[in-house]
């Protein structure tokens, strides 16, 4: 315990357990995970104790790694969050929140409700100077590689947060996503670019060739210019600016797509023995793309702007995920995202 | 012969039992490796857990108390963990190894490994000749058998458990017959008495917690030896001062630290364990002079961390209710695990 803890700055990761679709249990076991692998490490679950208590007496953890605050409500994936949040004053995510904005801890994770996560961050956090709109990042499993840990990610930033972003909002979010993209997948140099509908500099938009403009002018972030929307799965860059509204319509998009696909391989597998027998053949090669596209091992994907950190995991996200979100949210923090973001800004 | 000597010790009032390997020393010997590394190890270069040897020498300053160690390491062993003990500055009363050349000298393989026919008569022998009225603490780990055979030690003594359910324990467990006899023929000179307080189980293999549940609440499982401070401040075995004297040496060798400690001292709150006024006892004894937790940290920060990781779970769970322990269901937990256990 000692090692480790005395080389890295102990930091204190609060997760909002309940409202994931797999149910706390799932948010506590990554947790009692983390407790286990990572020493520097210190999860403060913030849920129903009683649930909590359940699910970690039965789970091979650290104690003195985790800490529990008792919240009685949350909210649930279903539900509106602007009036779940008025109606639950005791919501988890809300309570989490709050206890990261005392500095009771250092950043937030959680797998439930997107729109209560951007609320109550943005009741309790402060926008960093600069910084007009937060920006809700997601990654997108690519065929090239980044960074150090050669990470099989892009980064989309926005994909909802921010409907309608202004040339100076894609500017922060390019200094946002880029400085996340140097912390977390350790590359140095990410290459930046706008999202639009040609790669020429005055394509797009007004607000797109504005932004393109000021941000080929701007210092210390590597602007590459325009990508197509082509460009996202094939990895052409490492962080794609746009805003909310295109960038969810494109992530939806692009989800479709990749589970329309896996309904075609069940119904080749189903249909003929021929398809089956090829679909057999090339199972490494599908193990393999499902070992590239795995999102679990990235956790989860941050909401940028804010003056603390909040990595939203996915609905969906099992014990690994949430390890792995821990572990982003720990790295953002002992890399002081906040104050990086803050330097790239335009004066 | 001066006149001191001549006076008899005065009889023990508590009695603290303790396994060794894994539960006062960091030992490893899950494989063949491990075991031929710790058989050579010398006596400086073994490691005990965080905070037991503290522990140990805090309980033995109050006095009228007496240390027995019951070690499932080989007789061969003696003179380098006695010399171990000695450089922690630990003394104690009774140290009994296991004859592992003896046994396998005599082709008794089950019991090189059995740890309910080498303990069970060992700690039972050990009681015969104290004082009925003397209190028993009991350390353990994880790793073996030790909540089932501590468990089931104070329940014989305290005639929780009769005749026919022993028979079934002992043979389930692969008792020799010799063995066998030894534990009848103790058990049948110890008084009827319920003299054991807690049994401690350090979490050595990070086993969760709900794996001892069936033993009830006498058995705490513990992560760090900081927590059992807390419970024998709680159980009146230590004072304040004395487990901040016991936390100042995990902090100042161990890598603990004020997050560490509160958190294992609210693990133990959301268990169910009484500890609100060990808690009040402690955040008095650091408003007192204390300067060497005040190297530390500011004692109104520990105080705040302790008093935070209270209030966050509003009103403190009620303490699980004691149950009859069904040892004959718990006999696998008495097994000698197999090397694929040991991984899990």
């Amino acid at each position: 315990m000692a090692g480790t803890s005395q080389e890295l700055k102990d930091v204190t990761i609060a997760f909002d357990v309940m409202g994931s679709d797999h149910g706390p249990e799932e948010v506590v076991r990554g947790a009692a995970q983390l407790s286990l692998e990572a020493p520097h490490i210190h999860a403060l679950l913030v849920g129903d104790r009683e649930v909590i208590d359940a699910a970690l007496a039965d789970t091979k953890h650290r104690a003195e790694r985790i800490s529990v605050q008792h919240a009685a409500e949350f909210v649930g994936m279903d539900e509106k969050p602007g009036e779940a949040l008025a109606r639950k004053k005791h919501a988890s995510v809300s309570v989490a929140a709050q206890l990261v904005a005392e500095g009771e801890a250092q950043a937030l994770v959680s797998a439930g409700n997107t729109g209560a996560g951007v609320l109550a961050c943005a009741r309790h956090f402060k926008l960093i100077p600069g910084v007009r709109r937060a920006a809700l990042a997601a990654v997108y499993p690519t065929r090239g590689t980044r960074g150090e840990k050669e990470d099989p990610f892009s980064l989309i930033l926005d994909v909802g947060a921010t409907v309608e972003a202004t040339a100076e909002d894609l500017v922060t979010f390019a200094v946002m996503g880029s400085a996340y993209a140097r912390i977390v997948s350790r590359n140095e140099r990410p290459k930046v670019a706008l999202l639009s509908n040609g790669v020429e500099p005055q394509k797009g938009p007004p607000r797109v060739v504005e932004a393109h403009a000021k941000l080929s002018s701007l210092q210390g972030i590597n602007f590459i210019g325009n990508v197509e929307g082509v460009d996202i799965p094939k990895g052409t860059v490492d962080v794609i600016v746009t805003d909310g509204f295109v960038g969810n319509v494109c992530l939806k998009m692009l989800e479709g797509v990749h589970e329309t696909v896996v309904e075609l391989a069940r119904y080749a597998y189903k249909e003929k023995l021929r398809w089956r027998a090829g679909l057999a053949m090339l199972s490494s090669g599908i193990q393999r793309i499902k070992d590239i596209t795995d999102w679990e091992q990235y956790g989860g994907a941050p909401i940028l702007g804010f003056d603390r950190i909040f990595i939203k995991a996915h609905g969906r996200s099992k014990a690994r995920a949430i390890t792995n979100a821990g572990k982003v949210a720990a790295k953002a923090v002992a890399h002081q995202l906040g104050t990086s973001i803050q330097e790239g800004l335009p004066k | 012969m001066s006149l001191p000597d001549r006076i008899d010790p005065r009889p023990p009032r508590r009695i603290y039992r303790w396994d060794l390997d894994k539960t006062y020393l960091r030992t490893d010997f899950d494989s063949f490796r491990d075991l031929v590394r710790t058989a050579f190890q010398k006596a400086h270069e073994k490691v005990a857990v965080p905070g037991a040897s503290a522990l140990i020498k805090e309980l033995s300053e109050n006095g009228d108390s007496r240390l027995c160690i019951v070690s499932g390491s080989p007789k061969q062993m003696r003179a380098v963990l006695e010399e171990k003990l000695k450089l922690d500055g630990v003394k104690w009363d009774e140290f009994v190894l296991k004859d592992n050349v003896g046994n396998l000298l005599r082709g008794r393989f089950r019991a090189l490994r059995g740890q309910v026919g080498y303990k069970l008569p060992a700690i039972l022998e050990s009681r015969v000749g104290a004082p009925v009225e003397a209190e028993e603490v009991l350390f353990g780990d994880d790793a073996e058998a030790d909540a089932f055979i501590y468990s089931l030690y104070a329940d014989l003594i305290a005639g929780r458990v009769d005749e026919r359910v022993l028979t079934q324990v002992l043979e389930a467990g692969g008792v020799y017959p010799d063995d066998a006899e030894r534990v009848r023929s103790a058990w049948k000179r110890i008084p009827i008495a319920d003299p054991v307080r807690r049994i401690f189980i350090h979490l050595d293999r990070l086993t969760p917690p709900a794996h001892f549940a069936p033993y009830g609440p006498r058995v705490v499982p513990i992560f760090n030896y900081f927590q059992a401070a807390l419970v024998l401040l709680a159980d009146g075995h230590l004072t304040a001062p004395q487990v901040i004297k016991i936390a100042v040496e995990m902090v100042q060798t161990a890598g603990h630290n004020i997050i560490t400690l509160s958190n294992s001292f609210q693990d133990l709150i959301r268990r169910g364990l009484p500890l609100q006024h060990a808690a009040l006892a402690l955040s008095q004894a650091l408003e007192g002079p204390n300067g060497l937790i005040q190297a530390i940290r500011p004692v109104p920060d520990i105080i705040a961390a302790f008093t935070k990781r209270l209030a966050a779970l509003g009103t403190p769970p009620a303490p699980p209710r004691a149950q009859a322990v069904d040892y004959v269901s718990l006999i696998s937990h008495a097994l000698p695990r197999t090397h694929k256990d040991r991984k899990k």
